[in-house]
């Protein structure tokens, strides 16, 4: 149960992975660290200034939408028309400077977060879980909610289906594209706070924090396909049980391992992800 | 089985065979010239009075990037392929090298070659997989890679984790070398590697690689096996990083995993490689020195190092996407052009080449 | 003596069924044309035939031997060679680099290259050679080592030739090859398969939607629509086929 609770939170990195992958092809490697940032930053609410939770919460969300923004704005749209390789070899820059400055403001050493995972179990759906784990669990399912209708039912979330689906009959349709494309890298940056704010109590914060997250959230992304997010969220969660059994069987130090297996099993048997569009061979 | 030889119409007289080869470059002689100087120069550099011995170690270390890089490179310039991990086959390297020092007393060249040759086994059996894969999903299962390599050099007994293996001091031949020794061995392996990939990539399996990075269909459609060379490509890469990775032990006769168990130094020869110029001979010469010289340069602000890799990588791909070394590129043949005027020479009043990629 | 014979050829694509039991035979030595109007299937059984496209069902012979198992860089050994419908250049690579690929086939051993041991210089100094002859033969001699991406788009094709007859092949496919000509490329081009298949003894399979070029070359056509066969003959007996007519105007015009 607890991994479905980890699983949880990879899975809102999986998702803001493939949001961003499929809306610009662009695997984004710094998903990671802005949600590293947002663990820092809302450390700095509750501690310097003193805000409660949940304001300091709003304004971490706030403000890392808005790095999605800049990171959008400076870096991606100049080269939006590169190949896929350079598009994703600067979201390695801009990773090596978030991991900078980072270290730099806030040093290199592990700090606590000043709000406390809750350990108390509590019973439920027939197993005993940590009142944290529940928590977490709550929030990414509110926000995979919050996800589900804005695609749906709402204008913007509507033209981002279409951009994804074919980006030059959306352009024909008058939707604005560029909008979107900022709108994707500022879902990215909400969906990393809150990664961040929810895993903080768990690990302890510092500029690496991330990285193990990050490279679940990716195979989590990979099983969707990179494209497909309901197959993100399925995986993020196998890759969170798994890694639970493997660490409560083998040995906690396999749960690394565990992911790295998954991928290669899943990407030898298939090559497209499980709910991956099989693409046509074309000539 | 009939061949289809073509009929009367124009064979090549002998003497336009001379302009056939000719076409690989018209200033061929001339680059060799310059390459060979440059490697003399290396050679002789520590003769020079302000030379000291870390100056000797410190240039190792960047002529071990240089080499990683350029096993990034054979795989994302050449031939098309993405790898992030490829710090993974420097570990492999390293550790293999280590390992075999401390428990059989290997000395420097037989530990290169062992760590190269237990990269390539590795990449071999992992570009099984990998191959295969649309780029995304290799970058994606690349990194997993280095993150799994990580994991294992952390947790797995044998890797001694954080504590790391002390490796005995460097033999060759019997004696000990230390810094000066060192750097000897680094810069002939540079140049011999350095003149592999030559030879490689002007080869018909160097084409068979372009081929597949420009268009796979059309590699195809010429009789090129996707994934037999692919995989060729990927051994070679992996070896040349993993003889790399066997040096970067040695330097210091000593690893652990603090250096490799993260992922860092594995992103930073993709770097080395992309900001230099993967597609360029030279281009992970440039990639090495600036992803070495810029932590040397801060070495009190650490983390501003890393700001300034990746604004310089963000530079980069913004406004020299090719690569450093196609930014010097212009000013380089212009400067040649004019020695060579001044040498009295015919190719350089015949300068001006029309096309064509190197 | 057939060289490339197909026979009950079916392809689907999810629900669609792009070609439904398609018969098709290359006579050696001939020029033979697929013709058939847009969506007909054309492109996809071109595609089988040049194994980038897998089959449901049926089977693809070359000289009897069965080869759609086989991959597409493997039926280039076997002397099939193909171009494609808007070139497929290496536009940042030199003519000669282009054409030089084609020879692939020829290069023996890898390891004798990445070394270059001397078998390995022969073999790569005669595919040079033989490069350069072709390109002499189509009249490419002074552009190699210009980028292929600099070049009209005529010379583009002649490249395409070039690589595709740098395998020495037995049988050609081309996949539309005056695709986006004008009237003047097209009348070249037609000449250099014209050639290739008198001079050079090189079998011929063309899929064209250009009329005149197929009913001006071809020894025979095969008409197919919506995934099936329709009807094969001569150019003239194909021409004057009623359902072919119908087929290509539609009813009230036939």
């Amino acid at each position: 149960m607890s991994g479905l609770a980890t699983g949880s939170l990879y899975a809102l990195t999986a998702v803001a992975v493939v949001v961003v992958f499929r809306n610009t092809r662009t695997i984004n490697l710094a998903q990671g660290d802005f949600a590293m940032i947002g663990a820092f930053l809302a450390i700095v609410f509750l501690k310097t200034f003193g805000l409660n939770y949940y304001l300091a919460a709003l304004l971490t969300v706030l403000c890392i939408m808005v790095l999605g923004v800049v990171v959008e704005r400076v870096v991606m749209r100049p080269i939006a028309d590169s190949d896929w390789l350079t598009l994703f070899t600067a979201t390695l820059g801009v990773l090596y400077i978030l991991h900078g400055v980072a270290g730099w403001i806030w040093g290199r050493d592990t700090k606590a977060f000043p709000v406390t995972f809750d350990p108390t179990p509590v019973h439920f759906l027939g197993t005993v879980v940590s009142k944290g784990h529940l928590i977490n669990m709550a929030w990414a399912a509110g926000i995979g909610v919050l996800l589900f209708v804005f695609f749906k039912f709402t204008k913007q979330g509507v033209a981002m289906r279409a951009v994804t689906d074919d980006r030059a009959t959306a352009t024909l349709m008058g939707i604005p594209v560029r909008f979107i494309v900022t709108l994707t890298w500022a879902m990215a940056g909400f969906l990393a706070a809150f990664v961040g704010i929810l895993t903080a109590p768990i690990i302890y914060v510092s500029p690496q924090m991330m990285d193990q997250v990050l490279l679940k959230g990716y195979v989590a992304a990979v099983f969707g396909g990179l494209y497909s997010i309901p197959g993100a969220i399925v995986g993020a969660l196998l890759i969170g049980v798994a890694e639970n059994l493997a660490g409560g069987y083998i040995g906690s130090q396999y749960k690394t391992a565990t992911a790295f297996f998954m991928i290669v099993v899943l990407l030898a048997v298939r090559p497209q992800g499980l709910f991956g569009i099989q693409k046509r061979r074309e000539v | 089985m009939v061949e289809a030889v073509p009929g009367a119409i124009g064979r090549v007289p002998a003497t336009d065979r001379k302009a056939v080869s000719g076409l690989k470059s018209r200033f061929e002689h001339q680059n060799w010239a310059a390459a060979i100087v440059f490697f003399v120069a290396l050679s002789v550099m520590p003769s020079l009075p302000f030379f000291e011995g870390w100056m000797a170690s410190q240039a190792a270390l960047i002529i071990i990037y240089i080499m990683a890089a350029q096993g990034v490179s054979i795989l994302t310039g050449y031939t098309g392929l993405v790898t992030v991990g490829h710090g993974g086959f420097l570990a492999i390297g390293a550790y293999t090298a280590a390992l075999l020092a401390k428990y059989t007393g290997l000395s420097v060249i037989p530990g290169m070659l062992a760590g190269g040759a237990m990269a390539a086994l590795i990449g071999m059996v992992l570009g099984l997989v990998f191959l295969r894969l649309a780029g995304a999903f290799m970058a994606i299962g690349t990194l997993g890679f280095a993150f799994f390599i990580g994991a294992v050099v952390n947790d797995v007994p044998i890797f001694e984790g954080r504590t790391g293996i002390s490796l005995p001091p460097n033999t060759l031949f019997g004696f000990e070398i230390e810094d000066y020794g060192f750097y000897y061995v680094c810069v002939v392996a540079l140049a011999l590697i350095t003149l592999f990939i030559y030879v490689l990539m002007r080869s018909g399996v160097g084409r068979a690689f372009k081929a597949l990075r420009d268009s796979e269909k059309a590699a195809e459609a010429s009789g090129v096996n996707r994934l037999l060379y692919r995989t060729l490509a990927f051994t070679i890469s992996a070896f040349i990083t993993g003889v790399a990775g066997a040096l970067n032990g040695q330097i210091v006769n000593y690893v652990s995993a603090e250096v490799y168990g993260d992922i860092w130094y594995s992103v930073d020869i993709l770097v080395a490689a992309i900001v230099g110029g993967s597609r360029f001979l030279f281009g992970p010469y440039l990639g090495g020195f600036f992803v070495v010289m810029v932590p040397f340069f801060f070495e009190e602000l650490a983390d501003f190092a890393f700001i300034l890799k990746g604004v310089v990588l963000i530079a980069v791909l913004m406004f020299a996407p090719a690569g450093l070394a196609a930014v010097l590129a212009r000013p380089v043949r212009a400067l040649r052009d004019r020695l060579l005027v001044a040498a009295g020479s015919d190719s350089g009043r015949r300068a001006g080449e029309r096309g064509g990629a190197p | 003596m057939s060289l490339l014979r197909c026979e009950n050829v079916t392809v689907r694509f999810g629900g669609v069924v792009a070609c439904d039991s398609i018969h098709l035979e290359v006579a050696e030595g001939k020029i033979v044309g697929l013709i058939g109007p847009n969506g007909a299937g054309k492109t996809t059984l071109f595609n089988v035939l040049s194994r980038f496209q897998d089959l449901d069902a049926g089977e693809v012979y070359y000289r009897d031997r069965p080869i759609s198992r086989l991959k597409a860089s493997q039926i280039v050994r076997l002397g099939i060679a193909r171009t494609f419908q808007n070139i497929n250049l290496f536009a940042e690579q030199s003519v000669m680099d282009n054409i030089l690929i084609g020879g692939h086939r020829h290069l023996g051993n890898a390891f004798a290259h990445m070394f270059a041991l001397p078998a390995a210089r022969r073999s790569e100094r005669r595919i040079e050679a033989r490069a350069v002859e072709i390109a002499e033969m189509l009249h490419l001699e002074d552009e190699l080592d210009t980028a292929v991406g600099n070049l009209a788009y005529g010379y583009q094709k002649r490249v395409e030739f070039a690589r595709a007859l740098a395998a020495q092949p037995e049988i050609m496919l081309l996949d539309e090859p005056v695709a986006g000509c004008n009237d003047a490329e097209t009348a070249e081009l037609e000449g250099i398969v014209r050639w290739i298949n008198q001079s050079l003894g090189i079998t011929v399979l063309l899929v064209e939607h250009d009329m005149s070029m197929v009913m001006g070359i071809c020894d025979y056509v095969y008409v197919i629509d919506t995934g099936t066969n329709l009807a094969a003959g001569t150019p003239s007996e194909v021409q004057s086929n009623r359902e072919v007519i119908v087929a290509y105007l539609g009813e009230a015009d036939a």
